[in-house]
């Protein structure tokens, strides 16, 4: 198999609302910063790797289609990727995987979300027959997994808050997060209102728009460029209502991260790893999947995020950019943690950096917890 | 195979929701203008101009901020002709949709043409915009296009 590499990763900055810009142009933006960082121009793309998230979000169904010149694809392939809200890893995989595979040498992969075109919540709860109408969005949908969650390993419910604060304090190291909040705490989120019990408002992500893209390469195009070596990745996933599913630790986060694991050769996750960029969008699962990923034995999530070892300067940093909780594009939120998780092996996060750190993971969900995706990136090739 | 009792789920399965575009620089000139009676289109680097405006030209990739007036005059590239029209289309006597290339333009743009019989529309024929009394900023500022005389 070919080795490929991130060589350039752009984004655009996090907002509730971009009407600066249309859906075209905000595409773009990351695009742009992508190829400025890795220095290709158009020649050198041999196909654009598209994903979003549901079309119902801003109403544009396929919107490959009106977004084929922006995103530069007349003239190449185009493919379009979609697993709800880990279609972000769920694309960087797809891209790499061509590259991986030796259909494209460099590809252009991109993401996005402008949910101030739309409402997510209602997009995600239309009415079926065969069910009362709960309005409730991803919120309410993953409320009652968080409360088995608590009840089967004795939680304290400041958990939830500490994450909630460490994610935003982390944010205001990244001026390209959405959630810009000074002071934020653990006692300013423990006010906060009870959106989905027991889930309080600062303890769920925004709703952002904007759009994340990166440029990935085979070995042999690399060059001089500052790269982020992708030596695993993997995707996996369960049906949303099966029978016997633990929606709390599901099966396919568990094999899709030992799948990753065993590809980079790494024994000991907690250990090998530097850090992570872990889809979290409610505060609780940060520790659920922490023990999902097998950071710590089942139970032991809680402590980990306790002990603060997740802080940025902690011994395994976790959501150095503020993740979800702080910037949610949604269509894009996965690929700005495999994005992130690149930067931190490039040397390139700047405030948010990790210091020395040579190996990152990139992590997204989507879906009823049903859709995952994972790459662990290094600064040294497997 | 045996017959089945068929039982149908029948209910109502209704979805509406007001979406907002943000239009952006250059479509946000392109929308006002309309309102002025005027028709916007925008110039590449090689002086192709794409009306209606385009952010990118699909070639050549470049982003696309030059904008140029174009028509209001142009010449039918195509048409197609509604004998019938249909509660849902915009206008209610007999019409074409029609590709136009305005003048000063490179591209064709889609509109209506009415005022007018079949057999008077040809390929290369020439049109011109009629203007809407109540402008919206929108692309329905041009009514349709008539046949200039």
């Amino acid at each position: 198999m070919i080795q490929a590499g991130v060589i350039g990763v752009g984004q655009t900055n996090y907002d509730s609302k971009r009407r600066d810009v249309s859906m075209a142009g905000l595409v773009r933006e990351a695009i742009d910063h992508a190829m400025l960082a890795a220095d290709v121009d158009w020649d050198a793309i041999d196909a654009v790797v598209l994903g979003k998230a549901p079309d119902m979000f801003e109403g544009v169904v396929m919107p490959e289609l009106y977004l084929a010149d922006a995103i530069g694809a007349v003239g190449k392939p185009v493919l379009r990727v979609h697993t709800a809200g880990s279609v972000g890893g769920s694309t960087a995989v797809i891209a790499a995987s061509h590259v991986c595979a030796g259909e494209f040498k460099t590809v252009l992969t991109v993401t996005f979300e402008k949910q101030s075109e739309s409402n997510a919540t209602w997009a995600l709860s239309p009415r079926y027959p065969y069910s009362p109408h709960i309005n409730a969005g991803a919120g309410g949908y993953f409320a009652p997994f968080i409360r088995e969650y608590i009840r089967r390993y004795e939680a304290p419910e400041h958990i939830g808050w500490k994450v909630a604060a460490k994610d935003r304090q982390n944010a205001l190291k990244n001026p390209l997060a959405h959630l810009q909040i000074p002071g934020i705490d653990e006692k300013m989120v423990s006010e906060t209102p009870m959106l989905w019990e027991p889930l309080r408002y600062l303890e769920s992500c925004p709703s952002s728009d904007g759009a994340c893209a990166m440029v990935i390469t085979s070995e042999e195009m690399v060059g001089s460029r500052k790269v982020a070596w992708i030596n695993g990745m993997a995707l996996r996933s369960e049906g949303t209502l099966s029978a016997g599913r633990d929606e709390v630790n599901p099966q396919a986060g568990i094999d899709c991260a030992k799948d990753i694991y065993q590809q980079a050769g790494i024994q000991n996750p907690r250990k090998e790893i530097d850090c992570a960029e872990i889809y979290v969008p409610f505060s609780w699962y940060e520790p659920m999947w922490l023990e999902n990923l097998g950071f710590c034995e089942l139970g032991e999530g809680w402590k980990l995020t306790d002990e603060g070892v997740t802080r940025l300067d902690g011994s395994l940093p976790v959501n150095m950019s503020g993740g979800v909780l702080s910037s949610n594009p949604i269509g894009a939120s996965g690929m700005i943690r495999f994005g992130e998780a690149a930067l931190q092996v490039m040397g390139l996060a700047e405030d948010h950096q990790v210091e020395d750190a040579n190996i990152a993971m990139g992590h997204a969900y989507g879906g009823a917890a049903q859709f995952f995706a994972m790459w662990i990136v290094s600064s040294s090739k497997n | 195979m045996s017959e089945t009792k068929t039982n149908l789920l029948e209910a109502p399965f209704e979805l509406s929701y007001k979406y907002k575009r943000s239009s952006g620089p250059v479509m946000s000139k392109f929308f006002e203008a309309l309102g002025d009676k005027k028709i916007l289109g925008t110039k590449s680097k090689a002086q192709k101009v794409f009306a209606p405006a385009a952010e990118f030209d699909p070639q050549t990739r470049e982003t696309l901020t030059d904008l140029t007036e174009v028509g209001p005059g142009g010449v039918i590239e195509s048409w197609s002709w509604v004998h019938q029209p249909s509660d849902h289309h915009l206008l209610q006597i007999p019409f074409a949709f029609a590709l136009i290339k305005l003048d000063g333009a490179d591209t064709a743009m889609l509109h209506m043409i009415s005022g007018c019989q079949e057999s008077d529309l040809s390929i290369g024929a020439r049109v011109t915009a009629t203007w809407s009394d109540t402008p919206t900023e929108s692309i329905t500022d041009i009514k349709h296009f008539t046949l200039e005389l």
